[in-house]
């Protein structure tokens, strides 16, 4: 145990005090901090001044029924007699034609505004012009009523009332985009990492020493151990950095923006993320200890780590692409694939049609993965540390062969 | 209290490296171990630490079998050499003492009393891949040899340093063994063994040829060298019971002999011929020995 701890402190802290470590959590925590502030930095590289006054050069009949509408679009328009941030002028044709002169830019949501007020006067003007009732009118503007019905959806038809997917909680899918991204960016840092340092130490021959005072299971594992560390106190920086910016930075008026708001999936969501990562983690990070084991030389490491980064990307593309549509054949089969389920299987917890135990199940696919992963490194990376065979199938064949 | 191998034997697939040895390392001594490339020196070396499973036969030391239990008390200089390059000499030497069970500020110590005895003192605080091949080695050497071990393993200590560091090293393992450590060192050297070794084992293919003690196995072997000086011919002798060989050069002669007993025949024989300047009997070079043993030239 004691030296278990020594191999252990000795990588945690090597790794720590790196300059790389250092380096990456320092952009990535300053990131947050910019991301915290995302209002306010963009409102300084904002060119386009706030515009907030529009005279009108119109028919007394358009002013009025404009002056009326635009508060409906907008906040901070207003119409004004004279001396106007903008000049709307309109001609009186069906439908209306309208210029907006400016001195400064108008920005892209002003634009919307103006265009969503013209539109609706020249739809009141329209109704006019034709003669219509306000039913006829009502009707005309009234939203089509589809009811697309399958044969076998009709069952939950009751639950549901309307038979379609719920509208998706963009919260949940802000923290499931958030930790799927968190886990692939660690997973390729650390993967490389723990390959290369247990490549390095196979390469430059020093193994032999070290398995000579300390066996290898207990080796691997302390190393194996020290790296989840070190992903876990710079995730603790990280999550150190959220925190503080949603103290001192005042977030809400960013999570209002963004119509984020917490459901009765949120909490769980939060806590199925974190198992996610975590049993990611380990999983990932093991088998990169494993393959890292198998290379005699630096070069060859990032092919043999080939498998774990398309495993990851994948994965990560799989979370990302369905990230709408969580309940399709596809996310459904990859969730069990132990080497997808971090990625994909917290994407179906954003689906109210999965039950608990479906994530369950997950889970214990993941766990029964890296049991199956620790034992075989265990097992495989005493002999393959002292061999310098290429090849990782030949070495697999003949390491579990002689074990 | 000694390291004993019995019939041990390690074969990876067909082919068989180390066939057979049975060898007792008496405690205390220095045993030479010695043998050309793939003669199975490292095999045997991993195999006596735990790093190999051998295919047969077993390895005790003071009557227990070698494992994670006793690593504290053994020290080992691995064939291949390396450290982590990344590191700084006493961040290596640190972390590699403490898995021996070493306390920081001990380690600091004889790290400190190691690099000067080795002459390389500035060291301590460099990277390891800045350093020499050479000062690579003795800082290996250090880190396998600071915990005071028992038993020294150091597989081929000397190779790849200049003449003036294989003194230094050799000073250092004279002194480690008379400090009363149990030292068994591979080398490819034969002067080395006959300058260093009471005991010691010659290996040739994975067999075993010839073990036991230096003196032991050159009385043993029967073969004497002759060496006759003086300015009468003696060519004579080239047919001489128990004469196997016999080279001249100018008034020098090598003549190698079955056994001792000869010796006087030859010798009452060419005292009536007149004045010799030297007549000796010398024991045998390792080399006659390997090259009787096993029919060839040693490397």
């Amino acid at each position: 145990m004691n030296k278990f701890m020594t191999t252990f402190w000795h990588t945690y802290l090597s790794k720590v005090k790196a300059k790389s470590f250092i380096i990456t959590t320092v952009i990535v925590m300053l990131l947050i901090i910019l991301a915290g502030n995302f209002d306010k930095i963009m409102n300084l590289f904002d060119s386009s001044e706030e515009v907030n006054t529009v005279e009108l050069e119109a028919s007394e009949e358009f002013t009025q029924q404009f002056s009326a509408v635009i508060s409906e679009f907008s906040e901070n328009i207003t119409v004004t007699d004279e001396d106007g941030d903008m000049l709307l002028t309109v001609e009186d044709t069906v439908p209306i034609t309208a210029t907006v002169e400016s001195d400064s830019e108008i920005s892209s949501g002003q634009q919307t505004e103006i265009e969503m007020a013209l539109d609706s006067v020249n739809r009141q003007m329209v109704v006019n012009s034709l003669d219509l009732t306000e039913e006829e009118a009502g009707l005309m503007a009234a939203e089509i009523n589809v009811d697309f019905q399958a044969a076998e959806s009709t069952a939950d038809e009751d639950s549901t009332g309307t038979g379609g997917m719920d509208e998706p909680n963009y919260l949940n899918i802000v923290i499931f985009y958030v930790t799927v991204f968190v886990m692939f960016f660690v997973v390729i840092n650390y993967a490389s990492q723990i390959g290369t340092e247990i490549a390095m130490e196979k390469s430059s021959r020093v193994i032999e020493m070290i398995v000579s005072s300390v066996s290898p299971v207990n080796h691997l594992f302390a190393k194996i151990l020290a790296i989840i560390c070190v992903s876990l106190t710079q995730l603790f920086f990280f999550v150190l950095t959220i925190i503080a910016v949603i103290y001192f930075v005042d977030i809400g008026a960013i999570i209002s923006e963004f119509g984020l708001e917490s459901d009765d999936r949120t909490l769980p969501m939060i806590i199925y993320s974190l198992v996610f990562l975590l049993l990611g983690l380990v999983l990932y990070l093991s088998v990169s200890a494993l393959l890292g084991s198998f290379v005699s030389r630096m070069e060859d490491l990032q092919q043999a780590l080939l498998p774990i980064t398309l495993m990851s990307i994948g994965g990560m593309y799989l979370g990302m692409f369905n990230l709408f549509n969580p309940d399709n054949m596809l996310v459904k089969i990859t969730s069990y694939f132990p080497f997808f389920t971090p990625f994909v299987m917290p994407l179906r917890v954003l689906d109210s049609g999965t039950s608990h135990i479906t994530v369950w199940i997950g889970i214990v696919i993941v766990i029964i993965t890296i049991i199956i992963a620790v034992y075989f490194a265990a097992r495989i990376y005493k002999r393959s540390i002292l061999s310098t065979d290429k090849g990782i199938i030949k070495n697999i064949k003949k390491f579990n062969k002689d074990g | 209290m000694s390291l004993v191998l019995s019939n041990l034997t390690k074969k990876f697939d067909e082919f068989t490296a180390v066939d057979d040895i049975n060898i007792e390392v008496p405690s205390g001594s220095m045993y030479g171990f010695l043998g050309g490339n793939g003669a199975g020196k490292t095999t045997t070396f991993r195999m006596l630490l735990g790093l190999l499973t051998p295919t047969d036969g077993e390895i005790t030391y003071n009557d227990q079998t070698i494992g994670y239990a006793m690593t504290d008390k053994i020290g080992y200089l691995p064939e291949e050499r390396g450290l982590h390059p990344k590191l700084q000499v006493d961040e290596q030497i640190q972390y590699l003492a403490k898995l021996k069970g070493m306390k920081k500020a001990d380690i600091d110590k004889q790290l400190d009393f190691w690099l000067e005895e080795f002459e390389v003192p500035e060291n301590k605080q460099k990277k390891i891949e800045k350093l020499s091949k050479g000062n690579q080695q003795k800082i290996q050497l250090i880190a396998s040899i600071i915990h005071e071990p028992e038993l020294i393993i150091l597989d081929e200590p000397f190779s790849g340093l200049d003449p003036v560091n294989v003194e230094i090293l050799k000073k250092a393992v004279k002194n480690l063994n008379h400090n009363g450590a149990t030292i068994l060192f591979s080398t490819h050297r034969m002067d080395h063994v006959e300058e260093l070794c009471e005991e010691l084992c010659i290996l040739n293919k994975g067999q075993q040829v010839v073990s036991g003690n230096i003196d032991d196995i050159k009385s043993d072997f029967g073969q004497k060298e002759l060496i006759i000086e003086g300015r009468h011919d003696i060519s004579f002798l080239k047919d001489f019971p128990g004469v196997l060989e016999m080279k001249q050069n100018r008034n020098k002669n090598t003549i190698k002999i079955a056994e001792e007993k000869y010796a006087e025949d030859i010798y009452n024989e060419i005292i009536k011929i007149g004045y010799f300047k030297r007549f000796q009997v010398m024991e045998p070079s390792l080399n006659d020995i390997f090259i009787a043993k096993v029919g060839r030239q040693y490397e």
